[in-house]
């Protein structure tokens, strides 16, 4: 019966696409074994964490409608709460989970006056928040004597000694279980819940979904998957300090990683942040030529391709005829 | 009796800095209450025009102030084509469309300014900028009151062009009702990119006021675009007296925050008082 | 009102020719065709939801059409914005009125005659208008919004006009009106009519359609269902049955 070859042939596809899958994680898990240069585990290692936030941003803005400007909070105040664990004494790595701890709960926090805004009111309420947190770090010296913290910065204990391909390691976990996060957020209740609320937030309301919780949910779910990718980025970097740490650059990556790839699609992120860190590959040098050029692609792709890369494949007839095909009863 | 003396300045600094808050909104403010379009990269079109500033005296060696005459064209027909070209057709699009775009001109703006103008702190030091002035025993600095005059001439201004010209009624007509606007033959597209176009004129001025006040750097836009967010949601869309008022609002938060809290905090006094405004005010004060 | 030419009977002044239109992603408009001869008084009746109000949106350029054309005096329309088109001498008084709230009367008025070529007769149409409208003069530097409802609609009408129009388009002008009101609205246009602006007038009351209006389209969840000269149509078994239940 054609219905059930259809189905072994998903499978099929199936088993295919997860060894096929699972052979790629584990060669780029080698990387560093195998001796791969330096500055393709640091392309890889910010492709990965990059692609978790980015990830996260689409959960936000992408199927939540939840356009948050403020990943930078998420992201600065876990590795401010992993650096400072380290001026306490502890290994980096027990810092990774009480700095996603914290910005669940900053997340929280701000909720409270962040969404009673609506709309486009909500989006400049998250901008203020990652700027509040820089004055604050500017000024507040946790640990640490007169010549550190505040505007110089900590820099991470206990990293200098440790190798580069731990980090690395720790991005690709957490990039690839990003992916399976998203995959399985979108296909659960949770996500069905999201989609309706993303198109009309009154209607989804009215068939009784309870709007609030759903966008908390997703808020704090995105602040801690960031903060991990957050405490990771600091690791490797073994510095800190606020300005660059709550700066808008955050946001810029990650939106137009999302939003090159597409908004509110599963690969998009992927597609997005691979073309992101081409372009940071290609212009390491020209800090400021690269941002006006990501500037100047997040125009254009604005008045060209808004639905982003996989957004207007999907809407191509040849990807739309490949897709009746493959569905087919 | 100290104790008022010792609150006396701040609040008259405030009140005139808050002059130069409302200046920085004021374009902000008439975007977002005409095209009812967020313009986040309105912080650093301000900056942009401190640099037009910056660029006159260094270059062509004239006052800052009359340079103004070269810069507001320049941005007055930057305004122009961003609107035409670019939001105009972002706004078709979505609302997030032209948020997104207009972090694109934000970022192109701001590296920019650095590429040209390099990280380097600048301020338009000209012989009056370091001068001041006496009411009774307290001591200002003149560009403060500087700041408060402009902005008075700058909303009068306004106010006189939106209700006695032709294209200030139909500015306002498109404000109120976009389709009843079509309906009376408005090309509104070319409305909304010559009120875009006014609005980067006034952000020219804003600019070399505030570059004249205080020093700026490429990135200094964001601090005065959250104020000017702030200013705009509490003094109410369409209202240029409600932008006014906001602006002395932000100014007095923040002197008196840095009187009571110290002058490190005082910029934390004025954000947390945005965030304040934009969850509890949608509206505004005085808006519709 | 200006100079019209006096219209042969089988010259068309509007054409519409299987439009389809859309109403966000819904479909409003299915096949539609009808035509206007000058100065003749046409209504478009229907429900709500019949698409009404998308028609007239067409017509203006509020609403592109999916397909067809719309021509006006054999010039295709169907691409133009819609400033465009009021410059060629189509004028729609909106559903709603849609005054402007915070304008005064003589604003709102003078608003109506943006385009260029009504600008140089702008005294001479504001006359007219407190011609027919008293009591927009009278009212004349009061706000929009604070208008009871049948002066906001006289001033809507009033601003429809002073665009010099060929042809002027009403959106459902005796919602919510008291019926004398109504009639002096009616009576107005009659007298507009004679002075050469044809008339095309959408209405969800049919009685008061098929009196006012020489022909009439009926439209039904987007399509024409049914048309001709009103006295054909009050005979029609149809007609009578939905809308006077006989």
């Amino acid at each position: 019966m054609v219905v059930r070859k259809g189905i072994k042939v998903t499978v099929a596809k199936l088993r295919k696409g997860l060894i096929l899958s699972i052979g790629v994680i584990v060669v780029l898990a080698l990387f560093p074994i195998i001796g791969v240069p330096r500055v393709w585990l640091l392309y890889l290692f910010l492709f990965f964490i990059y692609l978790t936030m980015a990830n996260m941003w689409n959960l936000l803005a992408g199927y939540s409608g939840l356009v948050s400007l403020c990943p930078a909070a998420f992201i600065g105040l876990a590795g401010y709460t992993m650096t400072i664990m380290t001026w306490l004494g502890l290994p980096y790595y027990v810092g990774i989970l009480p700095g996603a701890i914290v910005a669940a709960l900053f997340a929280m926090l701000i909720s409270i006056p962040v969404f009673r805004m609506r709309g486009i009111y909500f989006a400049i309420g998250t901008l203020v928040v990652p700027e509040i947190l820089r004055v604050v770090f500017l000024l507040w010296k946790p640990v640490g004597g007169p010549m550190d913290g505040g505007g110089r910065g900590y820099t991470v204990h206990g990293v200098a000694e440790v190798s580069r391909s731990q980090p690395y390691w720790l991005a690709l976990a957490i990039g690839i279980a990003s992916i399976f996060l998203m995959r399985y957020i979108l296909r659960s209740k949770f996500g069905t819940g999201l989609a309706a609320i993303r198109d009309n937030d009154n209607t989804a309301a009215s068939c009784g979904i309870n709007v609030f919780s759903l966008k908390l949910y997703s808020f704090v779910i995105a602040a801690f998957v960031m903060g991990i990718a957050g405490t990771i980025f600091y690791i490797y970097q073994g510095f800190i300090e606020p300005t660059s740490a709550f700066s808008v650059r955050w946001l810029i990556t990650l939106m137009l990683a999302t939003v090159i790839g597409g908004e509110g699609t599963e690969e998009g992120p992927i597609v997005g942040t691979i073309i992101v860190v081409i372009l940071y590959f290609l212009l390491a040098r020209y800090a400021e030529i690269s941002l006006i050029i990501q500037g100047i692609i997040l125009l254009g792709i604005m008045l060209l391709a808004p639905q982003g890369i996989v957004g207007s494949i999907r809407e191509t007839r040849t990807y739309q005829s490949l897709f009746q095909l493959a569905t087919r009863r | 009796m100290a104790l008022f003396a010792d609150l006396s300045t701040p609040i008259v600094m405030g009140i005139l800095l808050g002059g130069l808050y409302a200046v920085i909104a004021l374009g902000l403010s008439l975007v977002f209450g005409v095209v009812k379009e967020m313009n986040v990269a309105h912080g650093d079109l301000v900056i942009l025009g401190s640099y037009f500033g910056y660029a006159g005296m260094t270059i062509v060696g004239i006052d800052p102030i009359l340079s103004l005459i070269i810069g507001m064209p320049i941005l007055f027909g930057l305004g122009f084509a961003i609107q035409k070209y670019l939001l105009n057709r972002a706004f078709r699009i979505s609302m997030d469309a032209t948020l997104m775009m207009a972090f694109g001109i934000s970022i192109i703006t701001q590296n920019t300014c650095q590429l040209v103008w390099t990280p380097f702190p600048r301020g338009l030091t000209t012989p009056y900028a370091l001068k001041s002035f006496n009411i009774g025993p307290m001591r200002f600095p003149l560009v403060y009151l500087l700041d408060f005059i402009v902005a008075i001439a700058v909303m009068l201004f306004l106010r006189e062009l939106l209700r006695r010209t032709y294209l200030g009624m139909a500015i306002r007509a498109a404000a109120q009702d976009r389709k009843a606007a079509h309906l009376m033959g408005i090309n509104t597209d070319q409305v909304f990119a010559l009120t875009f176009a006014i609005a980067l004129a006034f952000a020219a001025i804003a600019g070399v006021f505030l570059g004249l006040t205080f020093p700026f750097t490429p990135i200094s836009g964001m601090p005065f675009l959250i104020i000017a967010l702030g200013v705009v949601v509490l003094g109410g869309l369409g209202s240029i007296v409600g932008t006014f008022i906001g602006g002395i609002a932000f100014g007095l938060a923040q002197t008196l925050g840095g009187h009571f809290f110290g002058v490190a905090a005082q910029m934390l006094v004025a954000y947390t008082m945005v965030l304040v405004v934009l969850a509890v005010i949608p509206r505004g004060i005085f808006g519709r | 009102m200006g100079e019209h030419r006096r219209g042969m009977s089988e010259e068309i002044l509007l054409r519409m020719s299987h439009v389809d239109a859309l109403h966000g992603s819904f479909q409003a408009l299915w096949d539609i065709s009808l035509s206007v001869k000058p100065r003749e008084i046409v209504a478009i009746i229907g429900a709500n939801g019949s698409g009404k109000s998308t028609l007239l949106d067409t017509i203006s350029g509020l609403v592109h059409p999916a397909k067809g054309n719309i021509e006006l005096e054999g010039k295709n329309i169907s691409a133009l914005e819609p400033y465009q088109i009021v410059d060629l001498g189509i004028s729609q008084v909106p559903e709603g009125r849609r005054i402007f709230p915070d304008l005064s009367v003589l604003e709102n008025l003078k608003i109506g005659s943006y385009n260029r070529k009504a600008r140089s007769e702008r005294a001479e149409n504001l006359q007219k208008v407190y011609h027919l409208f008293p009591i927009l003069e009278e009212r004349q530097a009061q706000l929009g919004k604070t208008l009871s409802g049948g002066e906001q609609q006289m001033l809507a009408l009033g601003r429809g006009l002073m665009s010099d129009p060929k042809l002027i388009l009403l959106d459902e002008i005796s919602l919510g009106l008291a019926p004398l009101i109504v009639n002096e609205l009616y009576r107005v246009l009659k007298e507009i009519r004679e002075k050469g602006i044809t008339i095309l007038f959408v209405e969800q009351n049919v009685r008061r359609s098929l009196i006012e209006a020489e022909r009439a389209y009926i439209l039904e969840a987007g399509r024409v269902v049914l048309n001709g000269n009103v006295a054909e149509l009050r005979e029609e078994e149809r007609v009578k049955k939905a809308y006077f239940g006989a």
